[in-house]
């Protein structure tokens, strides 16, 4: 404010400072509630950002029919826009996965995103060790691993290769329970889905197991 | 921990740093803090920067519905066009996407509602006058713009309205002589209203115009901080100043008219909050019913209107038949008779014979009063075949001139007062006329067509015309009262 | 002649000549007693889903909205999914749009936003529904069987007559005072009853269009609820600006 106006209009308080005490609280007041106006209405426009209703309802959980899988092999399904993947894994491919312990990062899965009812070097729910359930998305920087379920030096993965998956983005390795092995860029083991089974062919992938 | 006077230095060398690099204080003040503006401002005053705000909603709104719209006119699964389903998914699956999409169909209304309202103080208090033509005619393009964001913007919903709206509007670009069936589909990209057109229309809402409109609204407030603002007596405060320089009856645009504008934003909010949450629709003429149904290429609803804010222009095209040329030749006659009356330079008569010879070849050819007689017959059908200036063309420039005449105020008006306060009966009923004449317009714009309809539309539209085409020699016959030296305040 | 007495003249030009143009010829339509309420809603869900969802899609509704009226998921599943596998599926219609054409001559529309689209001057777009659900008649010149009264030379067959039984429009011929013989509608009356009365008929007919303005705005009163409190803060805020403004404009002389 200019001290000229101040002249001219014979000292008037005139400045948007001014000690006046009410005028103070009075826009005190209309800033705070302005500005909580202004608040609310960015909950629109910052909601409009999240998943829409239909992307939610996407990620509704999806029921599998199991009774077409072999043993050694895998289905892919699709839950909230994710591939999950059900390998049916043989009595030698579980056999194998019991042998890797110290090539693995966390053999124990303690670090890893899993269900608590979830357990044991298989990954699985107890008593359905046989399937293995995961959402098949790296946990590096998010691509989908590859399948690499030949052993052996024919692999093309090395001499003592159990079987497993192959990062294609920046070459981590996982085995047949998605446990990722030592000095990999992906952190951790990959993510096991809620899933529970409906009966001994239905699957129902992205709800908790009750009572476990 | 600092202590406040602390604080207040290093506020103040950062604000040094930055006056070093860019002229942070000086723009604040020559705009805000030091902008004197007169301190009688009424209410019409507050439509300015209601503008703005809207403007602002209007920008915000449609950054967010860019997002989740897509401009696609093929059928998804369910037989309904892409775009029309994506309006539905932004009002029914985005979260808050109802009330992002229902602020931007009412601030398109509100917009108009608003510009037509502070247009309408520009001619209350003769705004446009002496020195302020740059600010009108900044002012005028915005409203242009304003027309096209809105005209592109209503396709992109993809209902009835939307897609026959733009059929009928771009269809008028036909009626241009030669050129025009070829350059209405050369503006659609394609025989009818498509995919194409919908996808360049989308461009154009949302990025082309708004940067377009963004420079004009600059250009607009410049020229208006450049010359200060007019107030509802008319007197240029400026000639008045105290030993400062600093005129006598003006006052800081800050806090002082912050504070009112503040008020007056707060006000709109609320006219605005009322419809979007209570009539999103507002009765059928903030979002027309017809725009609830997809786009069907093959069925024009029975009765299609453009939006409220294009009706009163679109009356006056439907008014504008062949029996009405006549009546538009006499008015053009009386203008041109009237300049020649008043004015000897010899350029100027010339020029008014001109556009007399001009006007009555291009409304009725080489007939009398277009009663064809038979020596001329082909001739005169060849010529009008080969000009195509028939009635629909006359229509159209009927509709593009009445809004560009507005552009025109500051050389027509030559009253000695500018404001309403100091004018005499004779231009306050002429202001009135025309203002009811608009309204009427506007009301005859959104009925279907009926005979009565198109004589009060015509009546109108004749009195729209002579507002601004007899506005030199009225605005010279008014009786003026005394305009004060000082602002008349309190 | 003062500004007023111009004013005056013109305004009552501007009324004698409105009449004359707003009489037309509008449809005369029933107010459609629409209640939002759940068990309504509910009713009305049943009887989209099973009289209409056959041939009209509703694309803009996925089954799993139908949990703001109030039902679970299960009672979705079990008594209204008939067209989608998953509950967050949309509600589309069984039918192909090809049969859909060569049947009916066209596609029936989707239904969405027919509430919505069917408001005119006459009424609301419910007052249209209610009204025409109501007006068919048996007409065996129509290659369905039936016509309505509402809309005449209508694609639809009575979806509902089994409700409602079949109707017989009353037509007389009269002159229309210019020489023209013209068919004046009379009434209609029930020639065949159907499963329900007449009172029942109209509450159901309710009920399915009060489901269907739901449909066209499935927010709406969570809408105008909110309204109410930005209403409230936008009050206590202009209150506030105005004593603000007050109190720097008092010292302006």
């Amino acid at each position: 404010m200019s001290d000229h106006k101040q002249e001219a209009l014979a000292g008037e308080s005139f400045c948007a400072c001014s000690a006046d005490p009410s005028r103070r609280a009075l826009l005190a007041a209309t800033a705070g509630l302005g500005a909580a106006a202004g608040i609310g209405a960015a909950v629109p426009f910052v909601a409009s950002f999240t998943p829409s209703d239909r992307a939610r309802a996407a990620g509704a959980p999806v029921e599998v029919d199991l009774s077409g899988l072999r043993p050694g092999e895998k289905l892919v399904v699709e839950w909230q826009g994710k591939p999950v993947w059900i390998l049916r894994r043989t009595p030698e491919m579980l056999a194998g996965l019991k042998t890797l312990d110290d090539k693995l990062v966390d053999p124990g899965s303690s670090a890893a995103e899993q269900p608590a009812y979830v357990s044991g070097e298989a990954r699985s729910i107890a008593g359905k060790e046989e399937f293995f359930v995961c959402v098949g998305i790296c946990t590096h920087l998010g691509c989908s691993p590859s399948d690499k379920f030949a052993t052996g030096a024919d692999s093309g993965m090395g001499e003592g290769w159990k079987g497993g998956f192959l990062c294609p983005c920046h070459g981590s390795m996982f085995d047949l329970a998605g446990r990722v092995f030592k000095s990999m860029p992906a952190p951790t083991n990959l993510v096991i889905p809620p899933h529970t089974y409906l009966s001994d062919t239905r699957l129902l992938i992205g709800q908790d197991s009750k009572g476990a | 921990m600092l202590t406040a006077k602390e604080l207040e230095d290093k506020g103040r060398q950062a604000l040094a740093w930055v006056d070093e690099r860019f002229p942070l204080s000086v723009l604040y003040k020559t705009h805000v803090s030091e902008y004197y503006a007169p301190k009688n401002f009424n209410f019409w005053y507050l439509f300015g920067s209601m503008a703005l705000l809207v403007l602002v909603i209007q920008i915000v709104t449609g950054i967010f519905l860019v997002m989740h719209y897509k401009p696609d006119a093929s059928l998804n699964a369910a037989g309904v066009p892409v775009a029309f389903a994506s309006v539905e998914y932004i009002m029914r699956e985005v979260p808050g996407g109802r009330f992002i999409r229902y602020m931007h169909s009412t601030g398109a209304s509100m917009f108009f509602i608003v510009v037509y309202l502070h247009m309408f103080r520009g001619l209350l208090y003769g705004s446009y006058r002496k020195p302020r033509e740059l600010v009108w005619l900044f002012g005028m393009a915005i409203f242009l713009c304003l027309m096209g964001e809105a005209f592109f913007g209503y396709l992109l919903p993809w209902g009835q309205m939307s897609g026959w709206g733009a059929q009928v509007i771009v269809n008028l670009f036909a009626a241009i002589p030669v050129i025009g069936p070829d350059l209405s589909v050369f503006i659609r990209g394609d025989f009818v209203v498509s995919d194409a057109t919908l996808n360049r229309f989308f461009a154009f809402h949302v990025i082309a115009i708004p940067l377009v409109l963004l420079g004009l609204v600059t250009a607009h407030l410049i020229a208006l901080h450049e010359v200060g603002s007019n107030n509802p007596d008319g007197v240029e405060i400026k000639e008045r100043k105290d030993e400062q320089g600093i005129p006598l009856d003006g006052i800081p645009f800050h806090p002082y008219h912050v504070v009112k504008d503040v008020l007056g934003a707060v006000v709109l909010l609320i006219v605005f909050s009322i419809i979007v949450f209570f009539m999103p629709e507002g009765g059928g003429y903030f979002l027309e019913y017809n725009n609830f149904m997809p786009y069907d290429q093959l069925k024009t609803p029975p009765h299609i209107a453009p939006v409220w804010y294009f009706t009163p222009y679109y009356s006056m095209l439907r008014a504008t038949t062949s029996s009405f040329l006549p009546f538009l030749w006499l008015l053009v006659a009386l203008i041109v008779g009237l300049t020649w009356r008043g004015c000897s330079c010899v350029w100027i008569r010339r020029a008014c014979l001109l556009v007399v010879a001009g006007a009555y070849w291009g409304f009725f050819g080489l007939t009398l009063f277009g009663f064809t007689k038979p020596p001329f017959d082909l001739a005169i059908a060849g010529i009008h075949l080969g000009l195509g200036l028939d009635a629909k063309f006359w229509g159209v420039v009927m509709m593009g001139g009445s809004v560009m005449l507005f552009a025109l105020l500051p050389w027509l008006d030559r009253s000695p007062v500018r404001s309403i306060r100091y004018k005499g009966v004779l231009y306050k009923a002429i202001l009135a006329v025309f203002v009811i004449c608009f309204l009427i317009l506007g009301y005859y714009g959104t009925q279907p067509p009926s005979p009565v309809g198109n004589v009060v539309s015509q009546i109108c539209t004749i009195l729209y015309l002579a507002y601004f085409g007899l506005m030199p020699w009225y605005s010279k016959l008014d009786k003026c009262k005394p305009v004060p030296e000082r602002l008349t305040w309190k | 002649m003062s500004m007023k007495k111009i004013l005056a003249a013109f305004g009552l030009g501007l009324i004698l000549a409105m009449p004359v143009q707003a009489s037309g010829p509008a449809a005369v339509l029933d107010r459609a007693p629409v209640s939002l309420d759940a068990a309504s809603l509910q009713a009305g869900a049943k009887l989209f889903v099973n009289y209409c969802l056959g041939c009209h899609g509703a694309s803009a509704l996925r089954y799993n909205h139908l949990t703001q009226i109030g039902l679970t998921e299960q009672q979705i599943k079990d008594n209204l999914m008939f067209t989608a596998d998953k509950v967050g599926g949309q509600m589309l219609t069984a039918m192909r749009m090809e049969d859909a054409k060569r049947w009916f001559g066209a596609a029936p529309p989707d239904l969405s936003l027919i509430a919505r689209a069917k408001a005119s001057a006459s009424g609301s777009g419910a007052d249209w529904l209610y009204t025409y659900l109501r007006q068919f008649y048996r007409d065996d010149s129509r290659p369905t069987g039936w016509n309505n009264v509402l809309f005449p030379g209508v694609g639809m067959p009575h979806a509902l007559w089994e409700l409602q039984g079949e109707q017989q429009a009353r037509f007389v011929t009269r002159d229309d005072g210019q020489g023209n013989q013209v068919q004046h509608f009379e009434g209609l009356e029930i020639v065949r009853p159907g499963k329900l009365t007449k009172e029942e008929y109209d509450a159901e007919v309710a009920n399915l269009v009060s489901f269907m303005v739901w449909m066209a705005e499935p927010g709406q009163e969570s809408r105008r609820a909110i309204g109410w409190v930005v209403l409230a803060v936008l009050g206590v805020l202009a209150l506030l600006s105005w004593l603000l403004k007050r109190a720097y404009w008092k010292d302006v002389h």
